[in-house]
């Protein structure tokens, strides 16, 4: 069992993460950085989980900064201790976690804890929604990126934002029929936001890039665009797309079936909160990211030793969450007195100068993309919300007819989010019903249970 | 619709877990009565976190959570005194209480077709009878004397060998030497009764304030007359507190005085699905175990006062998980999938709070139900409607009334 006295605790090893770690390494402070992947590098820079000899699809830029982040954390090993498929189970009183690696439950205790848990995809459910073949956008990049596996020949991307032109870039790279791009921003909005754009002129560039690209290759993008419906048999054979109305309700008479074997859905992300929810610090309620938790411009929660930084506490992608990784760092090199307040503030100006021009870059796609109440609309009675339960929308319209006002008497009436996923993939859907039909944005939140992931019972065995 | 501050209801029932519902339905079967309910979801809420068995037996002779509760007192009377351990006795609870909860007991089959049949909601009764399991001679000394302890309930009662456990019971630990079995002893689903009262009430009539916090109490003189909550004022003739393990908050607010109810901790472990593994409701002298309706195995409890706090711990978790993992080996291979803690409404004599407040006018008590909410919901409901309508009462309620602790208190002075 890995026993530690290192007084700093990073649960995820993502640029957030690793970032906090490496910064807190140059000041000459130990961490643990815990992951439940098999190695660092988060959803987003993991790379491919075996060697191959070429990957033409994973871009020269995509490969640098993979190989940037395992240099970053080269550099700094002395001073990081990794443990990789460890999976955090919630808090064991109060200045340890409970974790799991393999048929191991043990305790990590901490002094100082920086929560980089990330952010899983929002699942949009539509008419047909559970078909084989049709995927989460980020998914859909996963298994380029990680597993080197194409996950269809003819493909067409629903959804909002910046990933879906990357993704479609590299699923054609990959060798796959990319039928087009879907994005539901009108391109007068993408236009609108220019100004946003230009707070990172080189990110913007490259977007330009992948635009180029496309057009090149002769992949539409069609704005204003987005999914209705799915059909097949025992797969995906045919999607329904329409143009959305300003409220993102498709417009009946631009309905247009396309075939395809695969889809791509990506209508955002949400903060994946859960342990910092567990651990009972407060949060906002957020119509973007779901809950955001609280933290100060130190990332500092309402508990004084636990920080929090990147896309667990709120959607800025990976610049963003290297800011925040080291801004949290900092913040904690103080506090444990290593750095003066003056030399902290004198090395995180620069971080915060940058982390500001993403947040305004990224408010931008914020805009254009903010998920409009059409997406609500995309439910047959009998489509379903609750997979792990089998919770219909019919079964919700009924409640919600009954007076229903708040998530947990949802939760309660009809099951959804009691199964083993705990709603990460039926809650967002439910906030967003629940509001609209209440006008308002507390409906309450279904609170993670411990533990977080399931657990063998001979895990809690006497004598382990 | 009348704007809240013009209308009046008759009563305003502070609190929606399964009392506050019951007491909706029961006073709202009539229909002719203005009735409003309030409730805020809390953590730790008694209702929801509750396993859902019928146990009057086995709850009156302290098996359920009872069983592991007296065995906490024991040790921490023991560390206290610095004696060995005593002998595990069991700890029977008055007869006031075994009328209470057969009566309740009694009425969840009528109740259960009633609401099916009229309001088309179902919470999941299931005869399922609650087995205690014995290993060694200690244990059955203990199922002696209980059985010693209520011979008026022989004919509820049935001792089963190894072979008869065994066949009945495949799934229970192979070294189990029988089982003492309570024949009544049945379950629901909790929150689906909860829901099914809620939903009853909703039906005939009773305004659900729901997602509202109750934020203050109005008076004229020593009379309630309106509940200040975050959707508004609801004026009102009467109060009903049934506010579970908040409810001295809501007494102090109303009567000036805190009534002796505090929340009793309880962690609660629940399984992946399984197929069918128990046919009945299990208890022994480490754990309480059941399979609900969806094939869930819920494992419980551990009783705990620790305030408001419903944080879960490994050292009990491991301890009850051990105990069933003993009882029902096949846990071995399965997955906890959750874990939870409520906080049940605890008194210290273990008995409910019903009915009037010295002093108070238009108020009444519905709390402190401890770990039988849910079981005594429906005789609760029941006997609130009777006393609110001034009509006979199914049972004596004295022993259950505020005032027995000033008369201890007094005795005691």
């Amino acid at each position: 069992m890995p026993q530690s006295t290192l007084p700093v605790v990073i649960v995820g090893a993502g640029t957030a993460g690793i970032s906090a770690a490496a910064e807190l390494a140059e000041t000459g402070i130990h961490s643990i950085v815990i992951d439940e992947a098999p190695r660092i590098g988060g959803a987003v820079f993991r790379g491919p989980f075996r060697e191959a000899i070429e990957l033409p699809h994973l871009d020269n830029k995509l490969r640098k900064k993979i190989s940037n982040i395992r240099q970053l954390y080269q550099d700094n090993q002395p001073h990081i201790q990794l443990m990789l498929e460890t999976r955090v189970l919630g808090p064991s009183g109060d200045n340890a976690l409970l974790v799991r690696h393999k048929d191991d439950v043990f305790e990590v205790p901490y002094e100082q804890l920086i929560i980089a848990t990330g952010c899983h995809e929002r699942s949009i459910p539509f008419d047909g929604w559970q078909l084989p073949g049709i995927m989460l956008l980020g998914g859909v990049q996963l298994q380029l990126k990680s597993g080197l596996v194409k996950p269809g020949q003819k493909i067409a991307i629903v959804g909002t934002g910046p990933l879906l032109p990357l993704v479609a870039c590299q699923l054609h790279k990959a060798g796959v029929h990319v039928v087009g791009v879907y994005e539901a921003g009108k391109f007068s909005g993408f236009a609108k936001e220019s100004r946003a754009f230009l707070n990172r002129p080189l990110l913007t560039l490259e977007g330009m890039g992948l635009l180029s690209y496309l057009k090149a290759h002769a992949i539409p993008i069609h704005y204003g665009w987005g999914i209705v419906s799915a059909k097949g048999q025992d797969s995906l054979n045919n999607i329904t797309v329409a143009q959305y109305n300003e409220d993102w309700y498709p417009i009946q008479d631009t309905e247009t079936d396309i075939e395809v074997d695969s889809l791509a859905v990506g209508y955002g992300f949400v903060s994946r909160n859960q342990l910092a929810q567990l651990m009972d610090i407060e949060h906002d309620i957020c119509s973007f990211s779901g809950l955001k938790p609280q933290v100060n411009e130190w990332q500092m929660s309402n508990q004084a030793n636990i920080y929090i930084a990147g896309d667990s506490v709120g959607i800025l992608g990976g610049e963003g969450a290297m800011m925040e990784g080291r801004i949290a760092a900092l913040a904690i090199a103080q506090e444990i007195k290593i750095l003066s307040s003056t030399a902290v503030k004198k090395k995180a100006s620069k971080y915060f100068n940058l982390l500001n021009k993403v947040k305004l870059f990224r408010a931008g796609f914020d805009r254009v993309g903010r998920r409009r109440e059409g997406l609500l609309s995309l439910l047959k009675p009998d489509t379903l919300v609750c997979r792990c339960e089998n919770v219909t929308r019919a079964d919700i319209d009924k409640v919600i007819n009954q007076g229903v006002k708040d998530i947990t008497s949802l939760k309660m009436r009809t099951r959804v989010g009691m199964g083993d996923c705990q709603g990460k993939t039926c809650n967002s859907y439910c906030q967003d019903r629940l509001r609209q039909e209440l006008d308002t944005l507390d409906v309450g939140y279904v609170k993670p249970r411990f533990p977080l992931d399931p657990i063998p019972f001979s895990a809690l065995s006497e004598g382990v | 619709m009348p704007t809240l501050s013009e209308k009046k209801y008759d009563i305003v029932i502070a609190g929606g877990g399964v009392i506050g519902a019951a007491c909706a339905y029961f006073l709202s079967k009539e229909k002719n009565l203005n009735i409003a309910l309030v409730d805020l979801k809390k953590p730790g809420n008694a209702s929801r976190a509750s396993a859902g068995g019928l146990w009057a037996i086995g709850e009156s002779v302290g098996l359920g959570c009872g069983v592991i509760f007296f065995k906490r007192i024991s040790m921490q009377r023991a560390e206290a005194e610095g004696d060995d351990l005593p002998p595990l006795r069991p700890h029977i609870l008055p007869d006031c209480f075994f009328e209470f909860a057969l009566k309740s007991n009694n009425m969840y089959p009528a109740l259960w077709q009633e609401l099916k049949d009229k309001h088309d909601v179902d919470f999941k009764f299931e005869k399922t009878g609650l087995k205690y399991i014995m290993y060694d001679k200690y244990d059955k000394l203990y199922a002696d004397s209980i059985v010693e302890q209520i011979p008026d309930l022989a004919d509820q009662i049935s001792w089963l060998s190894a072979e008869e456990l065994a066949k009945d019971e495949p799934y229970i630990n192979a070294d189990a030497i029988g089982a003492l079995e309570f024949k009544c002893d049945h379950q629901v689903n909790p929150y689906r009764l909860n829901e099914a009262y809620l939903e009853a009430a909703r039906q005939n009539g009773v305004e659900l304030f729901l997602q509202t916090e109750v934020t203050d109490i109005e008076k004229q003189g020593n009379r309630i007359t309106g509940v200040n909550t975050s959707s508004g004022t609801l004026h009102c003739d009467m109060l009903i507190n049934a506010a579970g393990s908040w409810a001295a908050e809501l007494s102090k607010m109303a009567c000036g005085v805190e009534i002796p109810v505090y929340p009793v901790k309880g962690q609660i472990i629940l399984s992946e699905k399984l197929p069918k593994v128990l046919k009945g409701c299990i208890s022994t002298t480490d754990c309480y175990i059941a399979q609900k309706d969806n094939g869930e195995v819920l494992i419980g409890s551990t009783t705990e006062e620790k305030g408001f706090d419903t944080t879960n711990t490994l050292p009990e978790l491991k301890e009850l998980a051990n105990g069933a993992m003993r009882c029902l080996p096949i846990l071995n291979d399965m997955n906890i999938k959750r874990c939870w803690s409520g906080l049940r409404p605890g008194t210290p004599d273990e008995l409910p709070i019903l009915g009037e407040m010295e002093g108070v006018e238009g108020y009444l008590n519905a709390c402190g139900h401890f770990r039988t909410g849910i079981l005594t919901s429906a005789i609760t409901g029941k006997l609130i409607n009777d006393l609110y309508r001034g009509l006979p009462l199914d049972l004596d309620i004295t022993p259950f009334k505020h005032a027995r602790f000033d008369e201890q208190n007094k005795k005691q002075a």
